[in-house]
């Protein structure tokens, strides 16, 4: 990590970017901004982001800077804060907002409309603003206005309905990612509308929802709908086929054939005789002796732990899988020879390897160079440093609880 | 509005399968050039035109390679050129063709790239400002850099699975986390790596403009999973395996603090409905809804700490009600209240849902009207289109997806300016063409075997193929 206040070479230096975004959806979109090098400027209500109050913490304790999903999906930003609901608090913005190239937010429609966030009162202010906004649904529509968590939007998107086993309930994603898919949908949009403006010089309203971003996942289930009427469904029950979670002795993986591989060589690989039978040489015959398959493949497998198991199948060039947890994932020799990991030092949560995002560019920046803001730690830099106010104004504002 | 924001723009899309193809989709969507770059030959050609299918009526037909539902979602607004990269021809073809071009997205494995000739630094000396995306399982470095790999195995390889998974029921009978992994699944990394393709893809661009500068994005699949479970590792980096929030996160579809939170059974087969009661007032407005205000001052519910603890019980009691009624019911009867509720709809319900058809986020093709299209025989079909929409940007669906080599003439012809002599003799030598070399037309399970063989959950005899609405027309 970079010392504090080094900006990096990115691609988007020189643009400005204010996230008055909560918990994960527009404030990963910003983040994904400033890793590219934009400056983004992370504006708070005085009590906090709410992701500050959600757990797990850094050391297990609640406290407002120790959140691990606070400091994840907020580094290399700048923090401010400030009360929208204040007049004095619009007059801020409006100031932070003529110096800037993009806001995005995930307020609900009624809320961003109450606090004068509207798209039209935004332009009025700076017509080159592209203004993002990520909502459940969508600013339109009638849902538009409906209450909704991650699993809802899950659900009504088509994702949920083909996450889990065929004889259970659907099952819930991991940590929140419909979240994560929203913000960086926004994030290219948003850099779609940037690009855009540089022929047009005009901003723009991009209208994110995040259940149809999941649902632009459903790139088979729709098809398989309209072209024939069929549903597809959650996979079978686990183990009754290839390309599936399965136990080894240490824990799960998955075999495939798929790859440039016959079928011989997976035998040869999980080394159990009878699975060279001919009858599983085709696919068509794996179909039809499916149980006797999946006996034999459980049996061959439990020889096996597995990395052991992957770090062959890799080398046979088949493409096998495997469970891993984080510490299997901090643990893992190609991510540390990709340089994956940067320590980042943190004021109050200290010190540890977060991992680094984003592809690796030929030139170009792609790296954590600041940890996570405290809560209005650049007040002073930003409201007197770039806007003129003065520090008796600064404390006038505290104590008027606008910062 | 007549300017898109890639007007200008051509990208050749040398990809193949999901993640990368999707992301030249989107690039077409937004107004580039897209030319598919791709073989005759069915051993190299894309799988999504060979094996994913879905086909009208189940029926491949015999331009099978055409038809295919996920190929023409995937590829939908490109233009294609064949060319079989095992000749000297056609590898020169392409280096010209690179040098009139913008971007490359390709996702062979790093070897295969580099002994075409093709990788990064071979293209750069032809087009200096060029912006390539290359996207593989590992990345281009490291010692797992020329392993194979593909979504459905690389999911739970990056971890999603140490987050997800079924309870299961303990000792004394309740429910507690589980041990067993689970999958988003649909290829779910794939999407990650081509969300994550389009924004490198932007941001470069935006640099270009700026610099003249072009990049070369070593996108690796693995890595880009591994940072959409960013808590999860940093939870693991600060607090190692000590933390109780770490052990307990296969908690199905509960929540660490919202309760009730879970997925129920409702009326009709295979039918459910989510709800979250994310504080004491919604808790009120949910008991309401259940026709059961008494719970609201049962003490075994009271606060929210209670009932975490009761979830069993509560969850009992949400299933006795909502499973006599229809999923669209609960979460119009929650949402009056203010209480997050929706059905877990399939695509049969997603495709009539009023709000996503109100939205317009289906995008329909006429395929009889394709441009670029013989007119495979897929008349009219709907397709999911992109989760945002730009004001100033009229962002769609522009094509179908093209049939195999119809650009061949525009892109040697009237890019290249080879004559037809030249264009004639690559046909002849197989280096270009319009028909699959080889393959032959895959099989047709009856959905009824579908059903049984658990591909899929069931089917409708009746159903309108142009919106893919259900019942008759």
């Amino acid at each position: 990590m970079n010392p504090p206040g080094f900006t990096p070479a990115g691609f988007l230096n020189g643009i400005r970017v204010l996230d008055l975004g909560s918990h994960i959806s527009a404030p990963f979109c910003a983040r994904l901004l400033a890793d590219y090098g934009a400056d983004v400027i992370k504006v708070e209500s005085p009590a906090g982001d709410v992701a500050r109050r959600v757990g797990p913490f850094a050391g297990g304790l609640p406290h407002r800077e120790k959140s691990v999903v606070f400091l994840y999906i907020n580094t290399n930003k700048r923090g401010v804060t400030l009360d929208l609901a204040t007049q004095t608090g619009k007059n801020l913005l409006a100031g932070l907002i003529k110096s800037s190239d993009i806001l995005v937010q995930n307020l609900s429609p009624a809320e961003a409309e109450s606090l004068g966030l509207t798209y039209g009162e935004l332009a009025d202010i700076n017509p080159r603003l592209v203004a993002t906004s990520i909502t459940p649904f969508g600013s339109t529509g009638p849902y538009r206005d409906l209450a909704a968590t991650d699993i809802v939007t899950c659900a009504l998107s088509g994702l949920m309905y083909h996450s889990g086993d065929s004889d259970r309930e659907p099952l819930r994603n991991a940590l929140d990612q419909s979240f994560y898919i929203a913000g960086i949908n926004a994030a290219v949009a948003t850099l779609a509308a940037i690009f855009q403006r540089i022929i047009t010089v005009q901003g723009q309203q991009v209208d994110v929802s995040v259940a149809e971003c999941l649902a632009s996942h459903l790139v088979q289930p729709v098809p398989y709908y309209n072209y024939m009427g069929a549903i597809k469904g959650r996979r079978p029950v686990r183990g009754s086929g290839f390309e599936e979670l399965m136990p080894a002795r240490d824990g799960y993986v998955t075999p495939s054939v798929q790859g440039s591989q016959s079928w011989s060589t997976v035998a040869e690989l999980i080394g159990l005789e009878e699975l060279q039978d001919k009858r599983f040489a085709t696919g068509a015959g794996r179909i039809e002796h499916g149980e006797e398959l999946r006996d034999l493949l459980t049996q061959g497998l439990a020889q096996w732990d597995r990395k052991p198991l992957f770090q062959a199948s890799g080398e046979h060039r088949l493409v096998f899988g495997m469970a891993q947890d984080s510490q299997d994932l901090y643990d893992c020799p190609h991510l540390r020879d990709r340089e994956f990991f940067v320590e980042v030092d943190h004021p109050v949560a200290g010190k540890a390897e977060y991992p680094v995002g984003g592809p690796r560019l030929s030139h170009g920046v792609y790296q954590v160079y600041r940890a996570a803001p405290l809560l209005g730690q650049h007040n002073q830099e930003i409201y007197c440093g770039e806007l003129g106010y003065a520090k008796e104004d600064l404390v006038r504002l505290r104590e008027m609880n606008v910062i | 509005m007549t300017d898109l924001p890639l007007s200008n723009i051509r990208v050749l899309d040398m990809s193949r399968v999901f993640a990368m193809p999707y992301a030249g989709a989107y690039l077409a969507d937004l107004g580039a050039e897209v030319l598919k770059v791709e073989s005759c030959q069915v051993q190299f050609m894309d799988t999504t035109r060979t094996l994913n299918g879905p086909y009208p009526e189940n029926d491949p037909g015999e331009q099978y390679w055409e038809r295919g539902g996920t190929y023409q979602t995937l590829n939908r607004g490109k233009r294609s050129l064949t060319l079989d990269f095992r000749s000297d021809d056609a590898l020169k073809i392409v280096k010209s063709l690179v040098s009139l071009s913008d971007i490359v997205l390709e996702n062979f494995t790093p070897r295969v790239m580099r002994r075409f000739g093709l990788d990064y630094p071979n293209l750069k000396a032809v087009k200096p400002d060029l912006i390539m995306v290359s996207n593989t399982g590992y990345g281009h470095s490291g010692p797992w850099s020329e392993f194979g790999a593909m979504a459905s195995a690389l999911e739970s390889t990056h971890g999603t699975g140490a987050f997800m998974g079924y309870l299961e029921p303990g000792p004394g009978g309740q429910l507690e986390p589980g041990d067993v992994p689970n999958k988003i699944g649909h290829s779910y990394t794939d999407f990650l790596a081509s969300w994550t393709a389009q924004l490198a893809v932007m941001a470069a661009l935006i640099h270009r403009a700026k610099t003249g500068q072009g990049v070369w994005v070593d996108l690796a699949m693995y890595q880009v999973g591994v940072s959409y479970i960013g808590e999860g590792m940093l939870d693991y980096a600060f607090n190692g395996r000590t933390n109780p929030g770490l052990a307990s996160r296969r908690i199905g579809n509960r929540h660490r603090f919202m309760s009730p939170h879970g997925c129920y059974p409702c009326r009709g087969e295979d039918q459910w409905v989510t709800l979250a009661v994310r504080d004491d007032s919604e808790w009120e407005g949910f008991c309401q809804a259940l026709g059961r205000p008494e719970l609201a001052v049962d003490r075994r519910f009271a606060l929210p700490l209670d009932r975490h603890r009761h979830q069993d019980q509560l969850d009992e009691i949400i299933t006795a009600w909502t499973s006599t009624h229809e999923s669209y019911h609960v979460m119009e009867s929650m949402q009056l209240r203010g209480v997050p509720a929706a059905p877990v709809v399939n695509a049969r319900q997603l495709l009539a849902d009023p709000h996503f058809r109100q939205r317009g986020f289906f995008e329909a093709v006429d395929h009889s009207n394709d441009p670029c299209s013989e007119n495979p025989g897929l008349g009219r079909k709907e397709y999911v289109g992109r989760g945002w929409k730009m004001a100033a940007a009229d962002i769609k669906i522009r094509a179908g997806a093209p049939t195999l080599g119809e650009a061949n003439g525009y892109v040697l012809g009237g890019l290249l300016g080879l004559d037809q002599e030249e264009t004639q003799r690559l046909h002849q030598q197989g280096i270009i063409g319009t028909k699959p070399v080889g393959g032959s037309v895959p099989g047709s399970t009856p959905l009824a075997d579908q059903v049984e063989l658990g591909w899929i959950a069931g089917y409708d005899s009746q159903y309108d193929q142009s919106s893919g609405l259900g019942g008759s027309k």
